[in-house]
């Protein structure tokens, strides 16, 4: 049994530490991915756990099992965000299941969803337009217009697993305050899938022009920053292009995360560094978008 | 003949699921399909495409429906779209930048030509939406240019498509056609 512990506070920074914690493949024995001790979540870790159990079984693994977070009210956020009924399909729960509803603020637009087919994408659009316009206009204060462009970034967000990891993934968008950097609400989009990532989708294609420097990192910078696809139709790879016009009209943030290499485009109110690359690997493609709501002490 | 289509519509009759959202490349490519054959059977010169009952339009669909019709229609036919949000006039500007071409957004308050055009081919397209239509010589005084650089953007704008060159040299916007 390898012991994989979940950082008592699981998002989008602390997967690399998660990450790092993971064994080399194949692993000596069964994964234990121990969640006793987290006290706070973000979607992103949602999708993460849930990308690594489909990762383990599709690899041969034996099904991993989960601790569950010894905290009731993480425990009753992970039931409300949809995560622990999901779960069940990559893990051996562990622990009490949760009952009732949590306490906290956050305030779930759209419960963990599997993203499999060009239909899933069309119900998680329609999904979010019921909720987007009350949170996106009413709570963070944005323009009403944001809300299509938001809709819109999902959708290429989720066409990303569809198109090109082939196999399933995952997406949960949550708004919640973001005490840590901003001191104001966001809305967040969390995608994460466990299929070949950014390098292997584009390694036919791109490798040779990149030589010795082809790794994670210039995979994610050629799709990223120039729109490269793996298919000829010069139409292609413009999803990506589209969330980072979106994302930048409204100050967000969006980050990609594909086995070693992360990529974001960041904002004045964040600091993490555009590019960071000999992480500890994680599987297939995570790609984050963050709009903040309206800075009140500016406007 | 003129033929204006409410892609909404065509999206209900392709596709069925009730969302009015043109999301995804297999929904653009459905309803691409559908709108050409329409286009097809009506021996159609100049189509409307009507977004204006579409609520979502991401970038993919956009590429689809508008960049590949623009691709496959006759070279003796216009494509005019209508009733795009500021988001859907993004995305199809972003489709249609990427593979170097343009189409007449003829919305309010004045029809444009959205897509690959430089600040001169505009200039010269919203100079002719004005004037009704103009050959080289007319739209150089009216923009105090020289007459090749007139030439050169009416040139650029026949070749997109978006206005249409009467046997007489002078060309007319799609919107005023």
């Amino acid at each position: 049994m390898h012991v994989c512990p979940v950082p008592s506070t699981f998002d989008d920074r602390t997967l690399d530490q998660f990450a790092a914690g993971l064994p080399p493949w194949p692993p000596a024995g069964r994964l234990l991915v121990d969640a006793h001790g987290v006290t706070w979540t973000s979607p992103h870790g949602l999708v993460a756990l849930l990308t690594l159990g489909q990762w383990v079984q599709e690899h041969g693994g034996e099904k991993p099992r989960l601790a569950l977070p010894e905290s009731e009210d993480v425990r009753r956020y992970w039931a409300a965000a949809g995560f622990v009924d999901h779960a069940e399909a990559c893990y051996e729960l562990h622990g009490r299941r949760p009952r009732g509803r949590p306490s906290g603020h956050s305030e779930t637009m759209l419960e963990v969803t599997k993203v499999g087919a060009a239909e899933d994408v069309h119900e998680i659009v329609a999904r979010i337009q019921t909720r987007a316009s009350a949170l996106l206009v009413g709570e963070l204060g944005l323009e009403a217009k944001a809300t299509m462009g938001f809709a819109m970034a999902l959708s290429e967000a989720c066409q990303n697993i569809v198109e090109h990891a082939g196999t399933s993934g995952w997406v949960a968008v949550q708004a919640y305050h973001y005490r840590q950097r901003l001191a104001r609400k966001v809305a967040v989009i969390a995608v994460s899938d466990a299929g070949m990532g950014f390098r292997a989708s584009l390694e036919a294609t791109q490798a040779r022009n990149f030589g010795d420097r082809w790794r994670d990192g210039t995979a994610i910078e050629a799709a990223l920053l120039r729109g490269t696809s793996r298919f000829r139709d010069p139409g292609r790879g413009q999803g990506l292009q589209g969330i980072r016009r979106y994302v930048s009209r409204w100050e967000g943030k969006l980050s990609v995360r594909s086995g070693t290499a992360r990529l974001a485009m960041v904002p004045a109110w964040d600091d993490e560094p555009p590019l960071a690359e000999a992480l500890p690997f994680f599987p297939g493609a995570q790609v984050q978008i963050t709009i903040p709501g309206k800075d009140t002490a500016r406007a | 003949m003129i033929r204006t289509i409410q892609v909404a519509l065509v999206l209900r009759e392709a596709v069925t699921t009730p969302y009015p959202n043109l999301v995804t490349r297999p929904t653009g490519a459905l309803v691409r399909d559908r709108i050409a054959a329409m286009l097809e059977e009506a021996e159609c010169q100049v189509a409307i495409l009507d977004f204006s009952a579409v609520a979502c339009l991401d970038v993919s669909c956009a590429d689809e429906i508008v960049a590949k019709l623009l691709l496959a229609v006759p070279r003796d036919a216009y494509v005019v779209v209508r009733g795009l949000d500021e988001e859907q006039r993004e995305a199809v500007e972003q489709v249609l930048q990427r593979r170097q071409l343009a189409v007449v957004v003829a919305d309010a308050p004045a029809a444009d030509v959205v897509g690959w055009v430089t600040d001169d081919v505009r200039a010269a397209f919203v100079a002719l939406a004005h004037a009704g239509g103009a050959g080289a010589a007319e739209l150089a005084r009216h923009l105090g240019w020289d007459e090749p650089r007139a030439a050169a953007a009416l040139d650029v704008l026949a070749a997109h498509r978006v206005v249409r060159r009467g046997a007489d040299g002078r060309c007319h916007p799609l919107q005023a056609a």
